[in-house]
């Protein structure tokens, strides 16, 4: 008896140790993995399906008619547009400042590289400690300007860290080489520097289109949680009110619905990098 | 020559002046808070410590989620970066990019499902709640990931040989040579934590779980000196940890290739 207890361990044993080196390092995903699957995928399934029931107790099955009205959905379309511009006006000025500056602190006089904090403090101080001098310095402004300026406050941060730990990845002997040729410093950046950091650009784009959608906070915080202006209306506060109603559909499908729109922008960007390796 | 010293010495003015404006804020925010009635002084302070109770609970709650939460993740993180390194199994370039693509989801796409993730195990309206959904977030795994890229492969062979264990290889061999990249994450996903305001607005009830951003938010609640004070007691942590951590920032959040 306890003889075959003692084979049984062994074998135990054994079989313990057969879990591979490769089995060992897929295990390591698990934890995070099982995470995910149980606070997103499994919800967002759920989600999926509320998305196509007509309500919580009927629970009909009605096909994209949830879609069709959220996109005929005057509030929805106005947060979409709203969010849209957001993307199209303060991206391409968000970078092109970034650029300029990381520029500037990594090739410029020394004394400026004194400045940096003042550029990456916003990124980890909380909006809610500011947001009160924000409120002084547009005095009640109605217009789109103080949510432009804070996103743009906010996360100018991120863009100068990721592009500046790519400038400090090129070589300075290729500076040299062209500056001896009689290039402008100005020419320098624009022909040798952006090119070859070109990848981290696109990524920072990227970022910064996606972190656009995450404006709400600051947006909330600036109008003390009131109702903003239409033209500050974005898609973070069409679901936020259906949060507050708990409108599960109309959450559903606006969740659903940005999902995809973010899904598409990350594929192309995905996409767009692959061809830069290449 | 004289040229691109001018030049220089230009963009040198410009960036100084944006670096104001940049600045300018957090000025003003601490100025603001020693200045009550025209008068300079603590007061403010005072009044927040003495009168304001709900601060206290408040500000420890910060701490608890924000310290929890960036300490849970980094036992989350670190394996399930190393896996996405070492393992190889049918799908991994697929389970990558699904996390490239949770990390850009906006939280108005996972809040809902944290939410009903969280109403389905009763945690709502709990510490548990706020905490849990946040330490799995995929932002440290990527960065991670990407660091790992340039450390010392044969370090972990060697302790291969030494054991068989995998949480002492990754303590002894991995662990160390991230150190850089976990400071810079640990302090990024610090502050994240510290800066929320949709989860304890959404998945709290009771008001002795909000943390402090709610608190400053309820501008009609308390008193614009009581505020302001608050305000700057609230940039105090994430300033310390800053002024420490500052350096590594850079080497430690690389991103660019994704794939």
């Amino acid at each position: 008896m306890v003889k075959q207890k003692k084979i049984k361990s062994n074998k135990q044993v054994s079989r313990r140790h057969r879990l591979t080196w490769n089995g060992k390092c897929i295990l390591c995903i698990g934890l995070s993995m099982i995470g995910t699957l149980f606070f997103f995928i499994i919800p967002y399934i759920r989600v999926l399906y509320y998305s196509l029931i007509d309500n919580q107790f009927r629970r009909n099955f009605v096909g994209l008619a949830n879609f069709m009205e959220t996109l005929q959905n005057k509030y929805f379309l106005l947060a979409l547009k709203n969010s849209l511009l957001l993307i199209v006006i303060c991206v391409p000025v968000l970078i092109l400042l970034a650029l300029v500056i990381s520029l500037a602190l990594a090739y410029g006089i020394k004394l400026l590289k004194k400045t940096r904090v003042a550029f990456i403090l916003p990124m980890i101080l909380p909006t809610a400690s500011v947001v009160l001098v924000w409120r002084s310095v547009f005095q009640g402004n109605e217009s789109v300007l103080p949510i432009y300026t804070l996103f743009i406050w906010k996360n100018i941060g991120i863009c100068i860290v990721l592009l500046s730990a790519a400038f400090s990845s090129i070589e300075r002997e290729i500076y040299e080489a062209a500056s001896l040729d009689g290039t402008s410093s100005l020419q320098l950046h624009r022909y040798i520097t952006v090119p070859l950091i070109a990848p981290t650009i696109l990524f920072t784009v990227l970022l910064s289109i996606v972190n656009s959608f995450k404006v709400f906070k600051e947006s909330y915080l600036y109008f003390g949680g009131k109702y903003p202006p239409e033209s500050s209306y974005t898609l973070q506060y069409y679901m936020n009110n259906n949060f507050l109603k708990l409108d599960y559909q109309a959450l559903a499908t606006g969740a659903i619905l940005t999902s995809i729109l973010v899904f598409l922008i990350v594929l192309a960007g995905l996409a767009l990098q692959r061809r830069f390796y290449k | 020559m004289k040229r691109l010293t001018a030049g220089k010495l230009l963009t040198a003015a410009f960036i100084l002046l944006l670096g104001l404006v940049f600045f300018y804020p957090v000025a003003a925010s601490i100025l603001r808070s020693f200045r009550v009635d025209d008068r300079i002084g603590i007061q403010s302070y005072m009044e927040l410590f003495f009168d304001c109770f709900i601060f206290y609970p408040m500000f420890w709650n910060s701490v608890l989620y924000a310290g929890v939460i960036t300490l849970l993740q980094l036992f989350v993180i670190i394996p399930c970066a190393f896996g996405f390194m070492y393992a190889r199994f049918r799908g991994k370039n697929a389970l990558y990019i699904f996390y490239i693509m949770l990390m850009m989801m906006p939280l108005q796409v996972t809040v809902l499902p944290n939410y009903i993730g969280l109403r389905d195990m009763g945690l709502l309206n709990t510490r548990t709640g706020i905490i849990l959904p946040m330490i799995f977030a995929p932002f440290g795994v990527i960065v991670m990931h990407q660091y790992m890229k340039s450390i010392d492969d044969s370090i972990i062979e060697a302790t291969r040989l030494d054991t068989s264990s995998m949480i002492r290889i990754l303590w002894t061999a991995v662990v160390p040579q991230l150190r850089i990249c976990i400071f810079a994450v640990a302090l990024f996903v610090f502050a994240e934590c510290w800066n929320m305001v949709e989860q304890p607005m959404l998945f709290l009830k009771d008001n002795r779980l909000k943390t402090l951003t709610i608190m400053i938010s309820q501008t009609d609640t308390f008193s614009p000196a009581i505020l302001s004070a608050a305000a700057v007691i609230f940039m105090i942590p994430v300033l310390l940890l800053y002024t420490f951590f500052n350096e590594h920032l850079e080497q430690g959040l690389t991103l660019k290739d994704l794939s």
